[in-house]
């Protein structure tokens, strides 16, 4: 038989509400609240352990939880990881996205967990794990098991090619042909989606065009000469040591360098670590991404009032819109509180 | 204009002494055919093979695929401007050899814009072509300049498949069909009051022509497309032989004149003409190379839709990746001006199917029918005959095909069994209308 652990929050493990949140990690041998009705529904694999943590820790202390976390997980045996379900619990929907992320990747194991559509930790994670589509009260928690147990069980028995609208899962942002059982050949398809649209009906499209979430162009700095500039880029600009150890790809972390004194990136000091270009080039001259040389030259003109101390950085390539919307908030928050007045983002 | 196809339905194909045609069986002179295929010099070698649906046969590379046919009351050739002079088609009356098709296929050589048929087992399903009985020419020619090309126009060739479709044609010229099919669709200001209250509706087809020297792109009674302005056509030019395929563009994209003498879009129009819409005809239109070239078009095919009065159209793409700027140009201009429109196309999500599915994207685009992801990865047991050659595959840059590659490989395998993108199926993802495939997320 093979097996199964459950993550869960400090609340469905009956430790307590929010004054509990604060409750650091725990794996417990055995079933602890939902694992019970998991361990039930899941047919392919037995659920053996519970892990346990407060919303508040990981919510505070995330790196510390998952690192604890894994450690713990490393003497279990273990085919595939459950989360959840976690309604729409925002605190507790990144919880579980961020130890499924951090247990696929150390253990090479499918992580599953359920969450409802206005769960932000949806947005946040779907494309990493599959996200059954869960109710938004914890009245649900029946039916949400029985569709993680389903998800799970067609994992475990080797069914990869799973379709996100037939197993009532978050689409993942992976797309591929199929034949459906009643096949009906792209010309009625075509002219009857055509009928519909005619008559103002509904219909629906074979492939949906993602709405394009645009961010309105500022408007320009009035006075250049007086305000303060930050440079940012997602070209991965750090310190050689990369010391917020941003990704290579899929960022999920930014870093901010502090430049005072400098007036260019010396090579060798810093680098990319970009996977998605060839680095030689900003390897060889970081300014050519981050161009604190020419800012600087500015400066001394009198073309802009000040280049701030500050740049930012992380990775593009592959990143996700949430994570990038994310990352901006967070860094949005520093450059108020320094008044930064423009910022110049670099891209590759 | 009202055109007859005369259908013949074909249950079996053999090699005969008589070229004829009796009782569902299709008799071929094998040596006469020959013959008459070598009137042209630069077909050097020739043979012609039957691959019927249910056997273990593979055939590579293919090039071509025509539907044999003939004209019966006049002695013009089959496809204007191509195996003859220029003469206008679509009207009287046409007869056709059903349920087989001639294959174009290189006795060695491949090119970048051919594909693969598997006539059974879990091959089969990834062309209309398996279910068909293929009469394969296959060939060599003396086409030196292009052997070792990835791009090759394979003109000998094609033009070998079309005149060899239309002698086998010309078999059934003088017998009565087993049943007619007529398509007859009045002027557009001569319709009846009750056919114009209808929503009116054009077919915009956007063929590939994104070659910009001669002798690759689909041809419109023999005039390569890449020099063209979208034109009003009437449906029955398309389905009578005014369209010949091209060699260009990755083969499950491709539509082969198999596909323009029976797109089952404009069929399926006709059939809902006078009940749900009026069918005013088609905007044959085309594919650039140029941003310039790709607005052009989609605001000559708007035009032409609008003027008409056009309420819908059906847009549909002979390609993908730098063609989905045409796509999406037109679509949006068409609903610009007003034209509620239903794009159909495949996709390219990558082997990991994460990719942006086409190239250029628009929110207005927001009726679409979508036929496959080119590509996906296939991997096929090896089959018992190769009609072809099947290192072609690997070694001649065919769009789905490889030579090398650090983990999968070569494409062909020394055991005969091979791994290829849906890129190199023929005619596979059947954008003119068969596609029973579609996209879903995973």
């Amino acid at each position: 038989m093979k097996k199964a652990v459950l993550y869960i929050n400090q609340f469905f493990a009956g430790v307590g509400g929010e004054t509990e949140a604060d409750f650091e990690p725990e794996i417990r041998e055995g079933l602890v609240g939902p694992a019970l009705e998991l361990d039930k529904q899941l047919q392919n694999a037995e659920v053996t352990h519970t892990v346990i943590c407060g919303d508040n820790f990981i919510g505070s202390n995330q790196e510390e939880a998952v690192k604890r976390i894994l450690e713990g997980l490393e003497g279990i045996e273990f085919d595939i990881f459950f989360a959840g379900p976690a309604f729409q619990a925002g605190r507790y929907g990144s919880a579980c996205g961020f130890i499924c992320r951090a247990v696929r990747e150390k253990f090479g194991v499918e992580t599953v967990s359920s969450m409802h559509v206005e769960n932000p930790g949806v947005l946040m994670f779907k494309k990493e794990l599959y996200i059954a589509e869960g109710g938004h009260i914890a009245a649900k928690m029946r039916k949400d098991i029985k569709k993680m147990a389903n998800i799970g069980d067609k994992l475990l028995a080797g069914e990869t090619m799973l379709r996100a609208e037939a197993e009532e899962f978050f689409p993942r942002g992976i797309r591929h042909q199929f034949w459906p059982e009643e096949a009906k050949p792209a010309a009625i398809r075509a002219v009857e989606m055509l009928k519909k649209k005619l008559a103002g009906e509904e219909y629906q499209t074979e492939l949906p065009i993602p709405k394009s979430d645009r961010v309105e162009i500022a408007k320009p700095v009035v006075d250049l000469s007086k305000a303060r500039i930050a440079l940012m880029n997602t070209g991965g600009i750090v310190p050689v040591d990369n010391p917020d150890k941003i990704q290579s790809a899929s960022a999920t972390r930014w870093g901010k360098y502090d430049i005072s004194g400098m007036d260019h990136l010396e090579s060798g000091v810093f680098k990319t670590i970009h996977a998605g270009f060839d680095p030689a080039a900003a390897d060889a001259d970081p300014n050519v991404i981050m161009p604190i040389d020419v800012m600087r030259a500015f400066e001394k003109e009198g073309k802009i009032g000040e280049l701030y101390k500050d740049f930012y950085s992380t990775v593009g390539t592959g990143t996700t819109e949430a994570e990038a919307r994310r990352m901006a908030q967070e860094i949005v928050v520093h450059m108020k509180e320094a008044q930064v007045d423009a910022v110049l983002m670099v891209s590759t | 204009m009202k055109l007859e196809i005369g259908n013949f339905h074909v249950k079996d194909v053999c090699f005969g002494t008589e070229t004829s045609f009796s009782n569902g069986t299709l008799i071929i002179d094998k040596q006469a055919a020959i013959d008459y295929i070598k009137e042209d010099e630069h077909i050097t070698t020739c043979d012609i093979q039957i691959a019927k649906p249910g056997e273990s046969i593979r055939i590579v590379p293919v090039k071509e695929a025509i539907e044999p046919r003939c004209r019966v009351n006049a002695d013009h050739p089959l496809f204007p401007g191509v195996t003859g002079e220029v003469h206008p088609v679509g009207e009287g009356r046409t007869h056709a050899l059903k349920g087989c098709s001639v294959l174009a296929v290189g006795e060695h050589w491949g090119s970048f814009g051919d594909g693969l048929i598997d006539m059974s087992g879990e091959g089969a399903k990834y062309s209309l072509f398996s279910s068909l009985i293929n009469i394969c020419l296959v060939a060599d020619t003396d086409e030196e300049f292009e052997r070792h090309e990835q791009q090759k126009k394979n003109r000998a060739l094609r033009w070998g498949a079309h005149r060899l479709a239309e002698y086998l044609g010309n078999a059934v010229k003088e017998l009565q069909p087993d049943d007619i099919e007529e398509y007859e669709l009045g002027a557009i200001t001569k319709r009846s009051a009750e056919v114009n209250a209808l929503p009116s509706v054009v077919y915009v087809l956007q063929g590939q022509s994104q070659m910009e020297e001669d002798g690759y792109n689909d041809l419109v009674y023999g005039w390569d497309m890449n020099n063209y302005l979208p034109t009003l056509m009437h449906p029955n030019e398309i389905i009578d032989g005014a369209v010949i395929s091209g060699s260009f563009m990755p083969c499950s994209s491709k539509w082969s004149t198999y596909d323009f003498q029976n797109n089952p879009t404009i069929k399926e129009l006709y059939k809902e003409h006078g009940k749900s819409i009026n069918f005013l005809g088609v905007i044959m239109s085309n594919l650039n190379v140029s941003l310039e070239q790709k607005e052009r078009s989609a605001v000559y095919v708007a035009q032409i839709a609008k003027s008409l009065g056009a309420d819908g159209a059906v847009l549909a793409e002979e390609g993908y990746g730098n063609p989905d700027a045409d796509f999406i140009a037109c679509f949006v201009a068409l609903e610009d001006a007003g034209v509620k429109t239903v794009g159909v196309t495949n996709e390219c999500t990558g082997r990991d199917g994460q990719s942006q599915p086409l190239v250029a994207l628009d929110e207005k685009a927001n009726a679409i029918v979508s036929c496959g992801n080119v590509s996906q990865l296939i991997r096929l047991p090896a089959m018992e005959r190769v009609i072809g050659e099947l290192e072609a595959l690997s070694r001649d840059g065919l769009s789905g095909g490889w030579s090398g590659d650090e983990i999968l490989g070569s494409s062909v395998k020394e055991d005969g069994s091979i791994i290829m993108e849906n890129n190199a199926m023929f005619c596979g993802d059947q954008v003119s209308g068969w596609s029973p495939k579609t996209m879903t997320e995973f």
